[in-house]
């Protein structure tokens, strides 16, 4: 039997804890297992052979920490063969013929990958594939990545072992008593990412004991289709005597975890605190006990880094907003490349009831694959709802699919050969869930079993693939009705015998249904009520459209789906706020010179709305939008900036000032479309430097000189300073923004200063931070010391007049 | 885990409004804003903070101008005078947890006020953390008079001991802290910091 056989089977048995009987041989506290191990090959071998005595049918090689961005390559190397040569040697000093295997043992890098920290995905891979490619050189027989308490870094290592070799991987990640990995994932978000992605086991181990691990355990259970294991600590540390001594022994252990094998778990072992005779007492004490066969689970289920959710049981929201089809103001921030547009659509769209997102950024003269990579990357830093790639490009969707952190919802491929060609590979690679259109080289049939027959040959091609029917949904194609009196029932006949035939769930874009048709909305709520009438999966549609959100939750309440019809009152009441588009009365009433103050005041006191409010009054009575920026908004705005600079006003309320008056422009804006309500008074390039990843203050520069009628160009965090010089150029920027927090980051300052200073030198530089002082300033060559955010708009505005 | 190390139990920390505006550069005596989204950035920050905390206690040597942590030497003169008469130290690190970096960069989008107050919110309560987990060993070691917290990057004491204070806490590990090439911490609200011990003496 072959070790994935050997796996599938179980039980299977690994070895126990390392650290502590290494210490105990003369390791010491701070020292590095994997760097004492090669000058102590002996030792390791000693104690891996005494678990292979105990039991054991696989040990992991000492190799926890190696790392690339630990060790220099030549030492990763050295290290793991060492370690591999260790434990080959323990098994070959048994000499009873049983098979026993090596599993080269990969640990976290120790750094954590972006967004959350810095590290780069790729760079996660490339230093993971290092030590797979050393441990496939030295003969390990499978990859075990263990302890991994991010999902993202859990996945980087994986995809590096299935990239670099054809060795069986196992999984096993790190949770806290919440049942939550330290960056949130949960143990059916980590499952379906990881399974889709082709581990060949996963499981859980360290941080607690097994009967604290025991629910985490019956969750994978019940989630995997693949073998799960389990390497729990000897309970929780104590300290006995200046000892840490662990409060659970090999009796207990064995009790907690047999049960777990009667129930599926199928591969076992130890970690922090166990010894040979843990393994030995759960081995003999399971002795003739079979786990049941794993069981191939029929759900659809997709997956974000902290949440999974299953397609095809309760109708989902999915938000169709990130799509610049149409829509001129995301359009133009995708060209711009302005990200917090469109993660601001995320979470707009989240707190509307959105439950999964789709993401499109296809338009045209952008690079989309790249465009699309950031969006997926940047937008699972906001939001924990799973993504829907949305794309035709199929490196876009490589690309994507790269980089996101769960099982993604793929939109789409259709019945064209070529197509199928392109995404089938990137799916069986990467995992997901598919959207299969039903439209082929011919089009889109007029019948509904002209697209059964596409779907059916769509189930085909992918079973070529090894992807299930469980992991396919079908659209049918919403078209308008207002050219053809029958396409909506063609849909809806299509849905309904897709459903029934194939049994695979089914999206559709439901607003396509009403396009060239008044009151569009009317039609679209009831073709969304027949469509999941008819067993719709998932609607992809605009959750801040409250007569199709209505429809969406009066469907599951009308269904058994909300329960004392909660869902539906909340709706209800939340109905006034979604109709709030419409001038608020109010504030009307007053002579134009008390609005006018009002105005004033309202900025000053930082009133968001009320400002706006007064605004739109203002405007709507005639007054001069260009009088309200100039009499009322900029006095305010100079009454609080001096208020600070005397330091009578204080941050907090000179950001909400600063918020008010861009509420009252925003107001302007809207109503001045095509006049130049306000000249912009020249680019500022700004950004956190390389190495920094703190922009509080960053963003508070940006909004008072936004507010002061400078545009910004805003970079972002840890960006290099080939990136400023580049926008420096680009937009011929006069002036340039730099901050950094922390003294580490002031040489990457520094170096920013020069660089730009050096290829444009038209470019003033001003720097501020926590750790700068004007001294310091001056000393990195910066044309400027902000010290807070007011006085960067006076260097900035000061720049403009030596300018002009 | 590596022996010695000990995780505190921190439990839920209490929101304090005051000293989150104060973290947002309020000070006492000035009125809040009307609007200022309090209310909400709670909402959103409840749940989100996990405090977590790991330590480790060291006997402390001197040895010439260096000091002997146990984890690490230095020849900090500051961290030197804050632990006059010390022979023992702690070592901790405590962190409100990745949600909350995660929730911080939500507001931020949202707006820069509710950025700032996220902001304010998690250092209060990493902040709050810390003082918790310093009553606790306070309580823990009733014989001993613990010190103020002294932290890496504070005065002379060099940033780069926090690579030291990783590997010896195990951090990524036992709280889910790690270290950025910048030596910046991620999660951002976390801290790291040594408290001196010296016998209480009777009086």
């Amino acid at each position: 039997m072959n070790l994935k056989e050997l796996l599938q089977k179980g039980p299977f048995f690994l070895d126990g804890g390392m650290g502590t009987l290494l210490q105990a041989r003369g390791l010491k506290p701070g020292e590095a297992p994997e760097k004492w191990g090669m000058t102590h090959p002996d030792v390791i071998t000693d104690i891996q052979r005494s678990y292979y005595e105990a039991g054991t049918d696989m040990v992991l090689t000492n190799t926890f920490g190696v790392h690339p961005l630990r060790y220099s390559l030549s030492e990763c190397e050295e290290m793991v063969r060492t370690a591999i040569g260790c434990a080959d040697k323990a098994r070959k000093a048994i000499a009873d013929g049983k098979e026993r295997f090596v599993a080269l043992d990969i640990g976290p890098c120790g750094r954590l990958l972006k967004p959350l920290g810095n590290l780069d995905f790729e760079e996660a891979v490339q230093g993971f594939a290092e030590v797979v490619r050393f441990g496939v050189k030295y003969g390990a027989d499978c990859v075990f990545i263990e302890t991994m308490n991010d999902g993202a870094e859990a996945r980087a290592a994986l995809l590096a072992a299935k990239e670099n070799s054809d060795l069986p991987v196992l999984v096993s990640c790190a949770y806290g008593a919440d049942g939550k990995l330290m960056t949130g994932g949960t143990p059916e978000s980590v499952v379906a990412m990881l399974e889709s992605l082709g581990a060949d086991a996963v499981g859980v181990n360290c941080s607690l004991g097994p009967d604290a691990l025991a629910p985490i355990v019956e969750r994978y259970l019940a989630a995997a289709s693949i073998p799960v294991l389990m390497k729990p600590n000897a309970g929780l540390p104590q300290e006995k005597d200046g000892k840490t001594v662990y409060n659970v022994g090999p009796e207990e252990f064995s009790a907690d975890i047999v049960p777990l094998i009667e129930k599926g778990l199928r591969i076992i072992g130890g970690c922090c605190g166990t010894t040979p005779d843990f393994i030995r007492a759960v081995k003999n004490a399971s002795a003739g006990r079979v786990p049941p066969a794993v069981e191939k689970k029929e759900k659809t289920i997709i997956a974000s880094r902290g949440h999974a959710i299953e397609l095809g049981k309760d109708p989902v929201i999915i938000g169709e907003r990130i799509n610049p089809t149409g829509k001129k103001r995301l359009r133009k921030a995708l060209e711009e490349g302005d990200m917090a547009y469109v993660l601001n659509e995320a979470i707009v769209q989240e707190e509307h009831g959105a439950e999964v997102l789709d993401v499109n950024v296809g338009t045209p003269g952008v690079d989309e694959p790249a465009l699309l990579e950031q969006a997926v990357q940047e937008l699972q830093a906001v939001t924990d709802l799973p993504l829907q790639l949305d794309t035709s490009d199929p490196e876009a969707m490589r690309r994507a699919l790269r980089v996101y952190n769960g099982k993604a919802l793929i939109n789409s491929v259709n019945g064209k050969q070529e197509v199928m060609d392109a995404i089938f590979p990137l799916v069986k690679k990467y995992g997901g869930a598919v959207v299969a259109l039903t439209l082929d080289e011919d089009g889109i049939p007029g019948t509904a079993e002209g697209r059964l027959a596409i779907a059916e040959k769509i189930l085909k091609e992918a079973a070529k693939y090894g992807i299930g029917p469980k992991d396919i949904l079908f659209d049918t194609l919403t078209m308008t009705v207002s050219t053809d009196g029958n396409a909506a029932k063609v849909t809806l006949d299509a849905l309904k015998m897709i459903r029934e035939k194939t049994g695979c769930g089914t999206v559709l874009g439901v607003s396509n249904v009403s396009f060239g048709l008044p009151v569009r909305e009317v039609l679209g709520s009831v073709f969304l009520t027949l469509a999941l009438e008819n067993g719709l999966s998932g609607a992809i549609m605009n959750p801040l459209n409250e007569r199709m959100m209505g429809a969406m939750i009066s469907f599951r309440t009308l269904t058994g789906r909300d329960e004392n019809c909660a869902a539906y009152i909340q709706y209800a009441n939340d109905l006034p706020t979604m109709q709030a588009v419409t001038p608020a009365a109010g504030a009307a009433g007053g002579a134009k010179e008390t609005e006018a103050k009002g105005l004033r005041r309202a900025v000053v006191k930082g009133l968001c709305k009320e400002a706006a409010n007064l605004t739109r009054t203002a405007l709507e009575e005639g007054r001069d939008s260009l009088d309200l920026v100039k009499e009322e908004i900029i006095p305010a705005l100079d009454e609080v900036g001096q208020g600070f600079e005397a330091k009578k006003i204080f941050l907090p309320q000179l950001m909400m000032s600063a918020e008010a008056a861009e509420a009252a422009v925003a107001e302007i804006k809207k109503k001045a479309a095509n006049q130049d309500a306000q000249a912009s008074k020249g680019i500022v390039v700004l950004a956190t430097v390389k190495g920094d990843i703190h922009d509080i203050g960053k963003n508070i520069v940006k909004l008072l000189l936004e507010n002061y009628g400078f545009t910004v160009a805003d970079l972002g965090k840890d960006v290099p300073p080939e990136t400023v010089l580049e926008a420096v150029e680009r937009l011929h920027a006069p002036i340039c923004g730099l901050s950094a927090l922390m003294t580490t980051t002031v040489p990457a300052m520094a170096e920013t200063v020069k660089l730009v200073h050096e290829k444009a030198p038209w470019c003033k530089v001003m720097v501020g931070g926590a750790v700068l002082t004007e001294e310091y300033a001056r000393e990195i060559g910066a044309d400027g010391y902000g010290k807070d955010a007011m006085a960067s708009v006076r260097l900035a505005e000061r720049y403009m007049q030596e300018q002009a | 885990m590596k022996e010695g190390l000990r995780l505190a139990e921190l439990g839920e920390i209490p929101f304090d409004e005051k000293e989150i505006l104060r973290y947002a550069m309020l000070p006492s005596f000035a009125p809040a804003p009307e609007e200022l989204p309090m209310k909400e950035c709670l909402a959103a920050a409840k749940g989100a903070v996990q405090c977590r905390a790991v330590w480790c206690r060291y006997p402390l040597k001197r040895d010439g101008e260096e000091l002997d942590l146990g984890f690490a030497r230095t020849t900090s003169r500051g961290l030197k005078e804050h632990l006059e008469g010390c022979d023992e130290i702690i070592l901790f690190a405590c962190t409100a947890g990745a949600e909350m970096d995660r929730r911080i960069g939500r507001a931020k989008l949202q707006s820069p006020a509710k950025g700032l107050l996220m902001h304010a919110i998690g250092a209060q309560q990493v902040e709050s953390g810390c003082d918790r987990l310093c009553r606790q060993l306070a309580e823990q070691f009733p014989d001993k008079q613990l010190t103020d917290r002294y932290s890496p990057g504070y005065g002379d004491l060099p940033l780069e001991m926090q690579k030291d204070v990783m590997t010896a806490l195990d951090c990524g590990r036992t709280v889910g802290i790690t270290l950025t090439d910048s030596l910046l911490m991620t999660p951002s609200k976390s801290v790291t910091a040594i408290i001196g011990m010296k016998e209480r003496k009777s009086e």
